[in-house]
Formats: structure tokens, sequence, C-alpha cells
């Protein structure tokens, strides 16, 4: 299939390199989970287990089951408000040239990466002063607010594909702006759509720093969680890594099954729509 | 006058529902950046807020400190390191995908380099910092086990070459992501038409990428570089899970500084400082990105 010879030696040189250093930690990780503690201390860390120990994935599970429930509450919450504004806002950015839309994108392009840090202070007082901080609100507000301006573009790149005939017909028909958006754009959208939900839906769950300064121990999200057992259970890597693989499990099915929309998001967000 | 009046009718019967909640979330991530910036300028220490203004007095301590030097020290080499590798090792896993010109390996190779990208850096640092381990972590126990006991290394523990470690998790996961990104910036047609003319006129390979495909892509690689960049920037969850800022302070980088000194030693003023300090850093990052954006978007 390769025509050069030399590239087909560098290819696959390449090849098994990354293979070892992208397969060996989440083997290792697999392989750890399902051992006993005393089978850890043998340090045969390549070796899978002989009597794999699925009790430690209930033991897991048990530990982080209220912060998964949490997380799907926040991260679709969220992933559902950013899209559905960041859907409205990105549309009114890719069809209006005024003046006043040229300096918005520019508001919102230095937003789009905003270190969370610039707002965290704030942030926190807004949600322990409504009390929003003691439910789930308090990082549904936040984490949506910090989304929306990446939504927008994101959604706005993938308007810029949809013709513009379509939308042009309808206006001589007489219908409105809103009309169009919600009867012939979004419809068309929805590969869109998905890809910018994916894209929130991942970024939001992996998220540490905001969910560590804003969550209660009824709003614990499943990154904290992990980050506590792995502090608390220093000597026990074959719960920490069962937990890891339980918390990576929604984002990692969400990639591998719809790896072409996770693929098209992040190119969008590398404005390549 | 009233020409102007319905134009305004018009504007918002259309526009007002899509442009409302994109102005309000925009104005209000302002107000907050703002609010951030006036909390820097008070006295805020302890956990009622005290927004009594003093002026330059918690920045004054700020660049006193030796630990915010060395967290400045991190975060360039967080920069350096965590990036120019991460575009260059891209960019040829990218070129070589696009010459071996296989589907099915190119599918393999980018699940295989793309799945980190999905999984949190809490994730990842409790992965590596398994492998890390001095004692009995995985890689030292491989070299054991090979006898090559002179490739063994203190890795995290050793506070002279710890960031490098964390860094190199950093790169770990996000070569994926800029391998695809590099893929599609080639995938332009007339980038593959002048390709394709410079090798019917024998151009070698490592020339055609250079000096053709690279000066040809320099707008994907200004997107890509700012989006590693501000990632490699923000950097927290990878110092927080891994070595929390030790051995000492060695692998302290701002943003975990502004952790501790907001939500631990209640320093929020201090916390507030050292938060406008990440973001003008990022803000100078980001505004090249800005720009390049804004004249494709109105283009």
């Amino acid at each position: 299939m390769i025509k050069n010879r030399r590239i087909q030696w560098i290819f696959f040189t390449v090849v098994l390199i990354l293979s070892v250093i992208y397969l060996l930690p989440i083997y290792v990780m697999l392989v750890t989970s399902l051992k006993t503690p005393y089978e850890i201390t043998q340090r045969l860390y390549l070796i899978p287990s002989l009597k794999p120990q699925f009790s430690n994935y209930v033991q897991a599970f048990k530990r982080i089951y209220p912060s998964l429930i949490n997380s799907i509450i926040i991260a679709s919450t969220v992933t559902g408000l950013a899209t559905f504004f960041g859907g409205l806002g990105g549309y009114y950015l890719s069809r209006s040239r005024t003046r006043f839309s040229k300096v918005l994108f520019i508001l919102v392009g230095i937003t789009l990466y905003l270190p969370y840090q610039a707002v965290l202070i704030p942030l926190v007082q807004i949600a322990a002063k409504t009390g929003m901080a003691l439910t789930h609100w308090g990082m549904i507000f936040s984490y949506s607010i910090l989304n929306i301006p990446l939504a927008s573009v994101l959604m706005g790149t993938f308007f810029f594909s949809i013709p513009r005939e379509l939308e042009e017909a309808a206006e001589a028909d007489g219908a409105s702006k809103p009309q169009i958006f919600f009867r012939i754009v979004s419809p068309l959208s929805l590969p869109g759509y998905a890809s910018t939900a994916i894209l929130i839906f991942t970024q939001v769950w992996n998220e540490f720093l905001l969910a560590l300064c804003l969550s209660t121990p009824e709003t614990t999200t499943v990154q904290v969680k992990l980050a506590e057992i792995k502090g608390s259970f220093v000597a026990l890597y074959n719960i920490q890594m069962a937990a890891a693989l339980i918390g990576v499990i929604v984002p990692l099915l969400l990639f591998l099954l719809l790896g072409r929309y996770f693929i098209r998001g992040i190119l969008a967000g590398a404005l390549k729509g | 006058m009233a020409k102007r009046r319905s134009a305004f009718i018009y504007f918002i019967k259309n526009w007002a529902i899509f442009l409302l909640p994109l102005l309000v979330t925009i104005g209000f991530l302002y107000f907050m950046l703002f609010w951030t910036m006036y909390v820097s300028f008070s006295d805020w220490r302890g956990t009622a807020p005290n927004y009594k203004f003093v002026g330059f007095k918690w920045y004054k301590l700020m660049f006193s400190m030796d630990r915010f030097w060395t967290d400045f020290k991190n975060n360039i080499k967080w920069l350096l390191i965590g990036v120019l590798p991460t575009l260059f090792a891209a960019l040829l896993i990218a070129y070589l995908l696009e010459l071996s010109g296989s589907k099915k390996w190119e599918a393999y190779i980018r699940t295989l380099i793309l799945y980190p990208s999905a999984m949190s850096f809490v994730v990842t640092g409790t992965i590596w910092s398994w492998m890390y381990q001095p004692d009995r972590g995985v890689i030292n126990t491989i070299f054991d086990v090979m006898g090559l006991h002179m490739l063994k290394g203190r890795f995290i523990t050793n506070p002279e070459t710890a960031t490098y470690w964390l860094i190199l998790i950093f790169i770990w996961q996000f070569l994926g992501l800029a391998v695809i990104i590099f893929q599609s910036s080639f995938r332009s047609s007339e980038l593959q038409s002048i390709v394709e003319s410079a090798l019917v006129d024998g151009a070698s390979r490592m020339r055609i990428l250079f000096q053709i495909i690279v000066p040809n892509i320099r707008g994907g690689i200004l997107i890509l570089a700012s989006l590693l960049l501000i990632s490699a920037l923000k950097v927290f969850d990878i110092v927080y899970i891994v070595t929390f800022g030790g051995p000492g302070y060695s692998t302290d980088v701002l943003a975990f500084f502004m952790f501790i000194a907001t939500f631990q030693q209640h320093l929020v003023s201090l916390g507030a400082g050292l938060s406008m300090i990440i973001f003008l850093m990022a803000f100078v990052i980001v505004v090249p990105y800005t720009i390049y954006a804004f004249r494709r978007w109105f283009a």
C-alpha cells in the first residue's frame, strides 16, 4: 500500500512507539483495576490478574455513584442551555455584518478561552450569596455562562455552511428571522448541534477547578470525587483505577461511538468548520 | 426619523431573541472580570469580603514573593515546552500519515492518540502519577525487570526536573488533537495541487514539508498554537493531582498558587491579583487568535 520502502519503515516505527506510549497507561490501568491489593504489591504490573476482582468495580462504583449522578445532571443541563443559547448567538454573529456585530465578535473572541481564574472569585461569591451553591444550579449557571461564547462561535462556523439561498427564499415569502432560524436553519444544522453538544459535555464533565471551588458534599462532581479518592486511598491503586475508569466511561463512549462529531467539533473550534 | 425607527423595530423583532442571551452572557463575563480586577486592588483577606481600595498593595507583595517568580518561570516552561515540541511532533506525525496513504492505519492512529482528549486531567494525572512513582511505579518497575537500571528516574520527586515530567503528561494528552488539526489544514485543495507540482519537480519530502506546506498553513498553526498555549497556561488539574505543587513549590504554577492563595490562605485580594496576571497572559495569546478569527469570519 505504501510505495516508498523507507517511509514505510519510518511509519511503522512511529506506529509502534505511539502504540506503546498510548496503550501502556490504559492497559496498566485496566489490569490494575482488577487486581487484589496483594497482587499489586508483587509489582507484576503488566501481567493480568489470575482471578479478576470485579468486586473492585462494585466498591468503586458505590463510592462515586452520587457524584456520577451530579455530573450527569450538571453536564447535560449545561450542554442543553449552552448549545441552545449558543445557537441563537452564533446565528446572529454569522448573519449580521454590522459594526455592532463586529465589536461583539471581538468581545466574544476574548472570552472564548477565558481562564476560569479570571471570574472564579465572583462566581463563588454569587453562588454563595444567592444560595445557588447549595444546589446544582450554582455550577449549571457558572458553566453555562462560561460555555455560551464558545458554543456561539462553534455554531456560527456550522451556520456558515448552510446555503444562503434557502433563507433568502423564505425571507421573500415574509418569514421572520426567528422563523427562518427555527424552521429551516436549525433542522439543517443538527450535526453541528451534535458536535457542539459533545464538545461542551466533555468539557464540563472533565472540568475540575470550578467544580472543586463550587461543589458541596451534595453536588460533588465526578472529577472532584476522583481527586478525593486519589488523595485518601494512597495505597489502594486498584480502587483508584477502577473509579477513574468508571469516571471516563461516559466521555470515552461518546468519543468512540460519535468520534466523527467529536472531531468535527474540535475542528470547528479551530475555525475549520 | 420614522424610517430609522422602523428599521430599529425591524431589528428588534428579528434579532432580539438571538442577541439577548449572548449580550447578557458577555456583559456578565466582563462584569465579573472587572469585579476580579477591583478585588485585586482592595484589601480582602479572610472569608468576609472587604472592598476597601488599597491600590497596588497586594501586587507589590506578589512581585516581592519568591513563589510568584518560581511560578512565573514554571508557567513559561509550560508555554514553551508544552507547546513547541507538541507542534513539531504533531506536524511530523500528521505528515507521515498523509504520506503513508493508508486509511486503515490512519484510523487506528487517530483513535489511539485522540482518546486521551476525551479524558480529564484528573484521570490522566491519576494514571501518570502511578507510572512515575519512583519506588514502586510502573516505569521504574519495567526498567528494573528489563535490567535497564540506569534509565530509572526520580521523575516527579526531583524538584529540578519535576515540572518537565508534568509537561510530558500535557503533551501526551494534546498530541492527538494537534495531529488532527494539522491533517485538516493539509487538506485544502490549493495546497494539494502546489504539493503535487512540487513533487513533479522532484523536491524532497522534507523540503516540501518545511518550504511549501508549513508556510501555507500559517493560519492553522496560529490557531493550534493559541489553543495549546491557552491550555498550557490554564493548567491546574495536573499540578493539583500529581504533585500538589511539590516538592516544596518547585512545580507550582500561577493557576495553582491562585487557588491556594484564595481558597486555602484566604488572601483573596492576592488571589485576584494572580488571576489578573493569568488573564493578561491569556489576553496576549488570544489577541492574534481573535484578529485572525475576525478576518476569516467577516471575510
